[in-house]
C-alpha cells in the first residue's frame, strides 16, 4: 500500500516534468531523476511511518470503538461506549491528575536542576570534563538499572535513605509506598538531569560573550545578566526541554520499574500516588486484556498531548526568543 | 518544527576551548572556590550514590539486605554474588539476546537513517519540505502510545517472540537519527556529488561510495545511540518476547526470584550492575560522538 502511494506520488510529480518520457523526447531530465531519487531515499522512512506509526494508530482508533479483548471471538462495535465509560471511570481522572501533577513538578524541577548544573560546570574549574562526565553518567543508565538502584536506596529496611534519616533520629519511611512513592519517582527524573545539563551547556556556550560583557559594563549583577541575557537566549532550548519533558513524563514506565513486581502482571499493585495515566492504560491492556477500552484511553491521551503541546507553544510564542544571527548564515 | 532548529548545537560540548577562561559566560560573582568545589563534589556524590549503592547491595548477604537498621557496608564482601547471579539464571543467554537485538537494530537503523538523511540533505523534490516537517514532528510522538497497538499487530502477524519487529523498526529508520545524518550531509560541499554525476554515477552510488565513507563520526554516534536505546529498552521485549528469548533488561527485573517467588535482591543487584556497566563503558569510550549527538536535538 505504501509502496503504491510512494510510486504514485513520485509518478505524479514526475509526469508534470517529463511529459514526453514515453515519446521521442530526450530521456528523463536531471531534475526528474533527482525527484525520483529523493523518494527512493525517503521511502524507508515513509513506509515505516505509514506502517509502524499511522497504521497502528488507526488500528487503535478502530479498536477503541469495539469490545476487542484478544481472546473472545465475539467482539463487536460499541460506538462511543468505551469513551463514555472512560470519562466516567474514576481511575481515568485519578491517573490523569497524577500525571499532570508529576509533569508539572518534575519538568520544571529537572530543567532548573539541569540549567543549574550547566552553569556550575561551565565555570573555569579544575577537572571540568570529569565533573561533566560524572554528572551526565546517570542519564546513560538504562531505566531498568535506575529502577533497581532506586528500589535499593529507598528500601524501607536496608535502604540508604532511611539509613541517613536514622542518623538524625528520624523513623524509617516507607518510601516506595503511598504517599512517598511520588517523591522517589521525581528523584529518578532529577537523577537524569545531566541530559538537560549537556543541552543547556551547549546553549550557554553559544551566548555571545560581548552581550555579557556589555551587561557587566552597564553595572548588571551576575543574577541580573543571567536572567536578562542568558535565559532569554536559552529560551528556545528551555522550550524544547519543556515539551520533550512533558511528553517523556506522560510515557514514563518508571512507576512500573519501581513497583515490587515490575511486570505487566504486577501493574495493579502500584502505589496509588504513582498510578499515572500510562499505568492505567497498561493495567487495562495487560492485566485485564481490554484492548478496546485501553485503545480509547490511548487516543484520549494522544489528543491531550497534542493539545497540551500546542498550548505550550502558543503560551510561549511571545516569550521565546530566537536569536537569528545574520552573520551566521553563509 | 521551529523548535528543533535553534537547539542545534555545535558539537563542541565536551571540547571547550581549554585555554580561555570563559568567565564571561557564567554569572560573574566572586564565589568562593572552596564553596563551588564543595557543592560540585556533593552533587556529584549524590548523582553517583544510587549506582554506588547498587554495587554495595550486590556485595552483601541476603541477611544484610533484610536487616534494619541499614548495614552500610558488607561485613564480608560477597564477590561470589556476581558469579551466582551469572549462574542462577541463564545470564549469558539473556545477554546474548540483548546483544543480538541491539546489534541488529543499531546496524539496520544506522544504515537506513543515513540513507534517508542523505535524501533529505542532498536531493530536491516537491513535497520534501512538508515531509521533513512531518519527520521532525514525528520525533515528538509519544512512542509508548504507538507501541501498544503495534504490539497487537505484530502478535497478529505471528511476529511475537521473534526478532522481526526489531528488523522492521531498524529498516524504517529513526527520525532523530535521520535528522543527525541530514545535518551532517547537508554541510558537505556540493562539488562532491557534482563530479560524480558528471562521471555518470547514480545517486545510490554517490551515497555508498562518496557520502557514507565520509560520515564515520555520525555513523558511529548513531550506532552507539541506537545500541544504547535497544539495550536499555524494557517495554518492547517485555511485550514481544517470551521468557527464553527475552533480553537482559527484562530478565534482570523479573527472573531473580526463589522458587517461592521471593526476590533475591542481592543477586538482582549484582546482575543489574553487570547489565548497566557495559553501557557505561560504551558511553565512556564513545563519549564524544555520543554527547555531540545528544546535544544536537536533546531526545533520548
Amino acid at each position: 500500500m505504501t509502496v503504491d502511494q510512494i510510486s504514485s506520488v513520485a509518478g505524479r510529480r514526475g509526469s508534470t516534468q517529463a511529459a514526453g518520457r514515453s515519446g521521442t523526447r530526450p530521456p528523463t531530465s536531471i531534475a526528474t531523476r533527482r525527484h525520483r531519487a529523493f523518494y527512493l531515499f525517503a521511502s524507508p522512512w515513509i513506509a515505516g511511518f505509514v506502517l509502524l506509526t499511522i497504521a497502528p494508530m488507526a488500528y487503535a482508533l478502530w479498536l477503541s470503538f469495539t469490545t476487542f479483548d484478544g481472546i473472545s471471538p465475539r467482539w463487536h462495535y460499541v460506538g462511543f461506549g468505551n469513551y463514555r465509560e472512560l470519562f466516567a471511570d474514576s481511575q481515568t481522572w485519578h491517573s490523569l491528575g497524577r500525571t499532570g501533577l508529576f509533569a508539572i513538578t518534575s519538568v520544571p524541577l529537572s530543567i532548573v536542576a539541569g540549567l543549574g548544573l550547566a552553569v556550575l560546570v561551565n565555570r573555569p574549574i579544575k577537572a571540568r570534563g570529569l565533573f561533566r562526565t560524572l554528572l551526565y553518567l546517570p542519564a546513560v543508565v538504562p531505566p531498568v538499572g535506575a529502577g533497581i538502584a532506586f528500589k535499593q536506596v529507598f528500601d524501607q529496611n536496608s535502604g540508604a535513605a532511611n539509613g541517613v534519616l536514622n542518623l538524625f533520629g528520624i523513623d524509617a519511611l516507607g518510601w516506595l509506598a503511598d504517599p512517598y512513592a511520588r517523591y522517589v519517582l521525581i528523584m529518578t527524573v532529577l537523577w537524569t538531569a545531566g541530559n538537560i545539563m549537556i543541552i543547556s551547556l551547549a546553549g550557554l556556550q553559544d551566548v555571545p560573550r560581548e552581550l555579557l560583557e556589555a551587561a557587566r559594563i552597564d553595572g548588571a549583577s551576575a543574577w541580573r545578566s543571567f536572567r536578562s541575557v542568558t535565559v532569554p537566549l536559552l529560551s528556545p532550548v528551555l522550550l524544547f526541554q519543556t515539551v520533550t519533558g512533558v511528553i517523556a513524563s506522560v510515557q514514563t514506565i518508571m512507576p512500573l520499574l519501581l513497583a515490587p513486581d515490575p511486570t505487566p502482571a504486577g501493574i495493579t499493585a502500584l502505589p496509588q500516588s504513582n498510578h499515572l495515566y500510562m499505568m492505567h492504560v497498561f493495567a487495562e491492556y495487560f492485566a485485564f486484556g481490554r484492548y478496546g477500552y485501553a485503545s480509547a484511553l490511548l487516543w484520549v491521551l494522544f489528543v491531550l498531548i497534542l493539545v497540551v503541546t500546542g498550548l505550550i507553544f502558543r503560551a510561549t510564542s511571545g516569550v521565546v526568543f530566537y536569536n537569528v544571527d545574520p552573520e551566521a548564515k553563509k | 518544527m521551529t523548535t528543533t532548529s535553534p537547539t542545534v548545537a555545535s558539537p563542541t560540548v565536551t571540547d571547550p576551548p581549554p585555554t580561555s577562561p570563559i568567565a564571561g559566560s557564567a554569572p560573574r560573582v566572586r564565589v568562593n572556590r572552596l564553596v563551588l568545589y564543595t557543592v560540585l563534589v556533593v552533587i556529584t556524590g549524590l548523582f553517583l550514590g544510587p549506582f554506588g549503592w547498587l554495587v554495595l547491595s550486590g556485595l552483601k548477604t541476603p541477611a544484610e539486605l533484610a536487616a534494619s537498621p541499614v548495614h552500610w557496608l558488607p561485613a564480608h564482601v560477597q564477590w561470589h554474588n556476581f558469579a551466582d547471579a551469572f549462574n542462577l539464571v541463564d545470564f549469558l543467554g539473556y545477554a546474548r539476546n540483548s546483544l543480538v537485538i541491539a546489534l541488529i537494530y543499531a546496524t539496520l537503523v544506522t544504515l537506513s537513517s543515513a540513507w534517508v538523511g542523505f535524501g533529505f540533505a542532498r536531493l530536491e523534490a516537491p513535497g520534501r519540505k512538508a515531509l521533513f516537517g512531518i519527520l521532525l514532528g514525528s520525533m515528538m510522538l509519544p512512542q509508548m502510545i504507538t507501541l501498544l497497538p503495534t504490539y497487537l499487530i505484530f502478535a497478529k502477524l505471528g511476529m511475537a517472540d521473534t526478532y522481526w519487529p526489531w528488523v522492521l523498526w531498524g529498516l524504517s529508520s529513526a527520525p532523530y537519527l535521520v535528522f543527525l545524518f541530514r545535518q551532517f550531509f547537508a554541510a558537505l560541499p556540493r562539488e562532491l556529488e557534482e563530479a560524480a554525476i558528471v562521471d555518470g554515477c547514480g545517486y545510490t552510488g554517490i551515497f555508498w561510495r562518496i557520502f557514507l565513507p565520509q560520515s564515520w563520526p555520525v555513523l558511529s554516534a548513531s550506532f552507539v545511540i541506537a545500541f544504547t536505546w535497544t539495550w536499555g529498552d524494557y517495554i518492547a521485549p517485555q511485550l514481544l518476547l517470551s521468557t527464553d528469548r527475552t533480553t537482559l533488561a527484562v530478565a534482570v527485573t523479573s527472573t531473580y526470584v526463589t522458587s517461592a517467588g521471593t526476590p533475591v535482591t542481592n543477586l538482582q543487584a549484582a546482575a543489574s550492575v553487570m547489565y548497566v556497566v557495559p553501557i557505561l563503558l560504551v558511553f565512556l569510550v564513545a563519549q564524544r560522538g555520543f554527547v555531540a549527538g545528544m546535544s544536537t536535538s536533546g531526545l533520548k
